[in-house]
This record gives structure tokens, sequence and C-alpha cells, in this order.
């Protein structure tokens, strides 16, 4: 097959850090791929799935984090080079299983890429996955550049290979989401599986095993110190050996200091320690930079994990160095910036060049959020709900677009965690408060996670309603397969489940389902369960119109328009809030380029019509 | 090459910003310029702010902060307003007129700033500024999402970068779609012409 990552050696490509580590991978010769889809990592999947056609190495969408880091695992202990790629928050979803790999250790070969979201872009926390390169005891790389993404990725899974112990492939949203050139190495062959040898006294971690195993796990790390301080990606830059001034950093935070060096001619003022296998600690290396130095900086983003390692490592040793880490403008919270690296480095170069003027926005600007779709089936159940429970009901929402439903007007999330707590979180607070709780939960996230919750509900006699919101593909991270898919989209690579089957075989009695755009059975449905106690599911089914138009093919067959400036239309217009709405001075419009055509307004005000055909 | 340049970009989700980002940043690599992008993906893709860094010349960092883009530009009014804070002082402006209203002011909860004033707030830091309706543009051309190729044809053809905009053309016969290249080279050849704001 022809694709511009299977080229040859030697071609250039300008790559997004996410398809570089699809090259660094391919490079290294990866057999089996999982993972379950996420931003900022989400590409990495994507351009797998598109390119396994050539044949190279099997590659699934798996239903959650847990689960695909348990095919790849059983796919290294079977010989195979494996890989398996979530968002920061998946690896707590995948944790059970990982805490005890490192134990066992994979035979084949296991990355995980985890890919971290500081500043929160598009994620529930920002918390620092290089905590848990710490906790399993995993080698953690960290990319800055997309060259680098390439070739850390091809070093993660011959390092894996070769120590047989799980890796962690540590990127954040900017590493991920940047482009640069990338120089394409060699292409070999797929590696070789290596042949699994029956061993339960390591493979079983039955407490006596586990014991000897957290041992080996010890002397393994051993090793893999001594390759870390040899590393290529670790560069103890002596510079201009006057100075007394050191930085350390890693990842994004390299070319931020890159940069400002660069900007402020600074570049021999300081000596650099360039660190991108950050874990476990090439102490030899650190030591031999911080001996000379009276001061260093150390630059990373999130939690002060090589801070409070250097800190150690120079009361351990006695090395007279002053560290500054954490502290002013370099703080735990957010993503670090050039300005940030510029101040914190000019401060203690006894420099302070002023922030370089910007121009000014003037007034308060009028805010542009992201919002559902105009036609998107989660606002037409959103109003729908509203209409026949108001404030009475609290809203228990969950990981998807229709997190987006807890803007006003429709206002439908009052509390969220994680995948899948909807379900479970709604549980406790209606058994507590009293109050109906209303869960919602998109078809994706139900198979993530949400059929474990619903099992408890029903074994433990909670009184909730859920509501499943089924697209029919995962929206918000890029239409990715999920089980809820249709089968002919699905294709005969993959099984459709059935979500009322499922819901019904986890024990639900009263179950109903209809079309999420159809105004009257939704109020119908929503009003009948209200009046009902325990587990009630509603299943709201309609592609989602993105998918709908790019996928299914499907297109619009009217387009509604304002047909009178009345009272239910200015009702309609408020609390529907659709996104091709338009209010012209006091005329109320719909953009005919914007309308999808769902009619959920048509059917709420009779002040709305619809017109036949394309606008 | 001496000059290092960094671009700020910013547009509203569904426009095409950030293809325009790739578009632009694979046709300098083809200039052999040293360069880095970035972007953010995600929740932005749901009608909010799409906003993108192209930085030439030896810059590593994938993201600008206020004050150091040299050049913007706005695909969208309010957002090249919204942005004016990352260009430096003396920097340049291209900035589209067609304004996409948020959906506050759509239904009425807020309100537009006037072109005029976009323009003002622009003059006020910007040594240079074009303004270009881009959508009308593009619509004229064959479709209003090649109207992003008329910004990149104003700005390729401005003088400001290393290359012209025969770099632009010819980036776009050879990483569009084929059925999309006659209407962003006619729509990049408009841009290229579009006078610049004094």
């Amino acid at each position: 097959m022809n694709h511009p990552l299977l080229d040859p050696k030697g071609t250039r490509h300008l790559l997004l850090g996410n398809e570089a580590i699809v090259r660094g991978a391919l490079e290294a010769g990866v057999n089996v791929v999982t993972c379950y889809p996420g931003t900022p990592s989400s590409e990495v999947p994507d351009l797998f799935s598109s390119l396994a056609g050539s044949g190279r190495f099997v590659f699934e969408y798996s239903v959650n984090e847990k689960v695909a880091t348990e095919v790849a695992a059983g796919s290294a202990l079977a010989g195979a080079m494996s890989l398996v790629t979530m968002k920061h928050v998946g690896l707590n979803v995948a944790a059970d299983p990982l805490l005890t790999m490192t134990y066992t250790g994979l035979p084949g070969g296991l990355v995980l890429l985890s890919a971290d979201d500081p500043g929160c872009h598009s994620s529930q926390n920002e918390q620092d996955n290089r905590t848990y390169a710490r906790f399993a005891q995993m080698p953690c790389f960290e990319p800055a550049t997309a060259q680098e993404a390439k070739d850390m990725a091809r070093a993660a899974f011959l390092l894996a290979r070769e120590t047989e112990q799980p890796v962690l492939l540590r990127t954040t949203t900017r590493v991920s989401h940047l482009r640069g050139p990338v120089e394409f190495g060699s292409l070999p062959a797929p590696a070789p599986l290596v042949a699994f040898a029956r061993n339960p006294g390591r493979f079983v971690p039955v407490p006596a095993v586990a014991r000897m195993r957290h041992k080996a796990l010890a002397a393994n790390l051993e090793a893999v110190v001594r390759k870390v301080e040899e590393s290529p990606f670790n560069r103890a830059d002596q510079g201009s050996a006057t100075s007394s001034l050191g930085v350390i950093a890693s990842g994004i935070s390299r070319a931020y200091l890159h940069d400002v060096l660069l900007a402020e001619n600074w570049r021999d003022a300081v000596r650099v320690f360039d660190f991108g296998l950050t874990w476990p600690l090439p102490v030899t290396l650190l030591e031999g930079f911080l001996r000379p130095l009276s001061r260093v900086l150390i630059l990373e983003e999130g939690e002060p994990l090589v801070e409070t390692a250097v800190r150690a490592l120079a009361q351990e040793r006695g090395i007279p160095v002053t560290i500054t880490g954490k502290s002013g403008t370099l703080t735990r919270f957010g993503e670090y910036s050039t300005p940030l690296v510029r101040e914190a480095l000019g401060s203690l170069l006894g420099k302070c060049p002023p922030s370089p003027p910007g121009g000014a926005a003037g007034q308060e600007l009028a805010q542009r959020p992201p919002n559902l779709c105009a036609g998107c089936g989660h606002r037409s159940v959103f109003y729908a709900v509203r209409s026949v429970y108001g404030d009475q009901a609290v809203y228990s929402s969950d990981i998807g677009c229709y997190t987006l439903g807890l803007l006003p007007p429709l206002r439908a999330a009052d509390f969220l965690f994680c995948m899948g707590s909807s379900i479970s979180a709604g549980s406790g607070f209606a058994r507590v408060s009293g109050k109906p709780v209303v869960a919602f939960i998109g078809d994706s996230t139900f198979f993530h996670s949400g059929m474990t919750g619903l099992a408890n509900a029903v074994f433990n006699r909670h009184n909730l309603q859920i509501v499943i919101l089924d697209n029919g593909t995962t929206a918000m991270t890029g239409h990715q397969p999920n089980p809820g898919m249709a089968q002919e989209v699905l294709g005969d690579q993959r099984v459709h489940l059935d979500i009322e089957a499922v819901v019904r075989g986890c024990g639900v009695s009263r179950v109903e389902k209809a079309r999420a755009l159809n105004q009257k059975a939704l109020q119908r449905l929503i009003r009948e369960m209200k009046e009902e106690s325990g587990v009630r599911v509603l299943i709201f089914e309609e592609p989602c119109v993105l998918f709908a138009g790019r996928t299914l093919g499907r297109a619009r067959r009217q387009t509604a328009y304002v047909a009178v400036q009345d009272e239910s239309a200015r009702h309609c217009f408020a609390n529907l809030a659709c996104p091709a709405f338009r209010l012209s001075g006091d005329e109320m419009g719909v953009d005919p380029d914007l309308c999808s055509g769902c009619m959920v307004c048509v059917q709420i005000s009779p002040s709305f019509k619809a017109r036949k055909g394309e606008a | 090459m001496e000059t290092r340049l960094r671009i700020y970009l910013t547009g509203v989700g569904g426009q095409g910003s950030l293809t325009a980002t790739t578009l632009f940043a694979r046709l300098a690599l083809d200039q052999d310029l040293a360069v880095v992008s970035g972007e953010v993906h995600g929740m932005a893709q749901r009608g909010g702010v799409v906003e993108s860094a192209i930085l030439l010349g030896g810059w590593q960092s994938p993201t600008l902060s206020p004050g150091e883009a040299d050049i913007l530009l706005g695909f969208e009014p309010l957002e090249t307003l919204r942005g004016l804070p990352f260009l430096k002082a003396g920097g340049a402006v291209f900035s589209s007129t067609d304004f996409l209203p948020p959906s506050s002011v759509s239904a009425g909860k807020a309100s537009l700033p006037s072109l005029s004033s976009i323009q003002e707030a622009v003059r006020a830091i910007a040594a240079r500024a074009w303004f270009l309706p881009i959508r009308g543009i593009g619509a004229a051309a064959g479709s209003s999402q090649s109207g992003n190729a008329a910004m990149l044809g104003a700005l390729c053809a401005s003088g400001l970068l290393p290359f012209g905009l025969e770099a632009l053309t010819s980036a776009i016969r050879a990483y569009l779609p084929a059925k999309l290249v006659p209407a962003n080279l006619a729509a990049a050849a408009k841009g290229a012409e579009w006078p610049e704001s004094r």
C-alpha cells in the first residue's frame, strides 16, 4: 500500500508529533497496536487504523484503556512488539494491569503512549503521568520535537524488547499536535515474535511470585539506568566552562528554553542539560552536570518530579548547588511558555528583559465557546428532558460531546468525574439526596465503563433515570468505531453489539427506545418514566450530524425558517439555542447555511416552518 | 537562513484555518526553511476559537505567547481582535472582514465590535495591515473555504516572507485535492492582488 508514512529511508516529511510516533513504531517493527481514543492521543490509532491494510501489524480500537492495555500485554506475552495508546486519564483506567505487568515483564516488548494535557485543553484534569513512570517503574521518554517523537518511539520499542520491561512514551498536547520536519530511518520488516516459554513462576503473580518479581523489577531497572546514562536523548552540554548557572529542561520546556536562549542571546550564559529519557534517573550523568554549578534551574511542566529527585541527589551526594524549581511564576498549574522561562532564567542571570508589548483587544469581547452542532440529537434530548424535569432533577453527566450540554440554556450537567461516572455517581447521589437523578451517557462511553455501573445500579436497587445518547459513533474524538456502531459501518472485521440487549442483559426491565429528533416521543417517554422508580433506561438514537454527513452520506432534505415572529418562536429561540439561529435587530431567523434540517425547532414551535429542498 | 518569523493564526472551528496552517507549513518546508507549527485539537472543533502558530527559521516552540508574533492571520475579524495581544508592536496583520458571529451574538446576548473599530485597534499596534473579505473572495472563486488561500496569497505577495506567491501556487497544486485546486489558485491570485490598507 502507498502512504507517506511508509516512504523509504531518507525521505523527509512535515509530520504531526502523533504521526511521527506512528512512523517510529513502524521503524521499530511494531506487531500489535491497541488503543482507546482520546484527545490529544487520537491521531496515533487513527493513522494505524488507516495503515492496517499494509499487513505490517494487527490493530484494534478496544472498548477502554484497561482492556486495550491487557490485549496489548497479552500480545506482548505471546511475543509481539506491542503498542497501546491513550490520553492521560485513560492510564488511570489501565493502571491495574500496568502496575503488575512491570513485575512480570513482557518478552515481546510493550510501549504505552500516554498523551498528557497540561492546561486542560480537552480534559477534566491535568494529571502528570510521569508520576506513573515512577509508580509503576517504567522507563519514560519525553519528546519535544517531531523528529524526537519518531526517534524516541523507535528507541522506546527497542528498549522494551531488549529489557522486557514496559516503557512509557509520554507526550503532552503541544508535542502531539506540533508539526515539524522528520527524516525517516529505514523501515524493516515487522519484528520477529519472541516464542512464549511457559513459566508460571514468573507470569502468575501469586504472592510468592510477586515478592520475587518485585526484586526482579528493581534489578531490571538497574540495568536500564546504565542505558539511560548513555542515551543520546540525555545531553549534558558543558557549554561555556565559565558559567556556573545550569538549566535542566525536560519535555516541551526544552523548546521554550531553546527559543529564549536564541531570542535573548543567552546561549553562552548557561549550561543546559537536555533531558529526554527522564526515568529512571541517570544519577552519574546528573551528578557530573551539577558538580561545577553553583545554581541550577529545573524546567518541567506539571509536578516537580525532576526537581525533587535532583534535590534528593544533591543532598545524598553532597553537591553544593542551589536548586530553583517550582517557585514564583513556574508553577504546577497549566503550561510553561517562553515568557515564563525568560522570566525565571532572567532573574537568575540578573537580567529581566521586559515582556514584549502586544496589541490590545480593547473591550470585553463576545465569547465563542464550543457548542453542540446544529442538528445534534443531544440538543433535542436535553431540551426534552429539561421541559419535563426542569430544575427538579439533578443531571449526572459523562465524557463526550454531550458534556457541552452544561451550557445555558440546556444546563444538562450538574456533576461529572470521568468516563462512565454518570451512572455510578448518579446512583450514589440519588440514594443520599432522594432527588430524581437523570444520568446522561453516550454509546462509546457506555461500552467503555457505563456497563459495570449499570450492573451495579441494578444489583443494588438504585433509583435512577438513565438516558443513553446513542449517536452511533465516538463523536468527540473523531468518529472512531465502537461496539454500538452499525454493522454496515463496522464492516466484517468487527461485530455490532446491541445496546438495548446489553441493557436488558444487565437486568434492566424498563427500557424504551426512540429517535432523538422526535420531540413528541421523547417527551412522552420521559414523562412516563418520571413517575416510575428503580433503574429505567431510555435509549435515544440519532447519528452524529457530522458523521451522518461525512460517513453515512446523508444529505438534508429541508431547512427551517421563522414564519411568525411571536412569543412561541421566542421561546424556542431562547430555550433550544440552536447555533443556526440568527437575530438581526429584533427579527429571528435561521441561517440556511448552518441549518441541518433536523426540524426540532419546527416541532417545538408552530412559528417555525420547513422549507423543502436545499436552501 | 537569518530571517526568523513567528506567525499567529486564529479563526473559528470548521473554517479550515488548520488546513491552511498545515498547507503553509508544508510550503515553507519545501522552500527549505526550518519550520515548526502547532495547533490544538478537540473541543475547538465544535465552533470554538481555533488558534495555531507557524514558526520559521529555527524557533522550536510550537506555540506563541503575547507580543511574540511578527505576523497575525485572522480568518475572522472578531478573532483578529481577540488575537491582537499576540502581535508584537510593528508587526503585520492580515485579516478577514467577513464576520462569523458567535452564538451569543446570534442569540442577541452580546454584540460584535464594528469592523472600523477592529481596523483602528489593528493600526494602533501593526505597522502594516491587509483587510480582505475572504469568504466573499472564496465564494467568487468557487467555494467559501478557498478564501483561506486568498489570505495566504496576500501574505506570500506582501514581501514579508523569504519567498513569493509561486511557492503557494505550487503547494496548492501539490497538496490539495485536485478538485479544490482551481478555486484555491483563483482565490490565492485574488488575495495576492489585494491592496495593503493605508
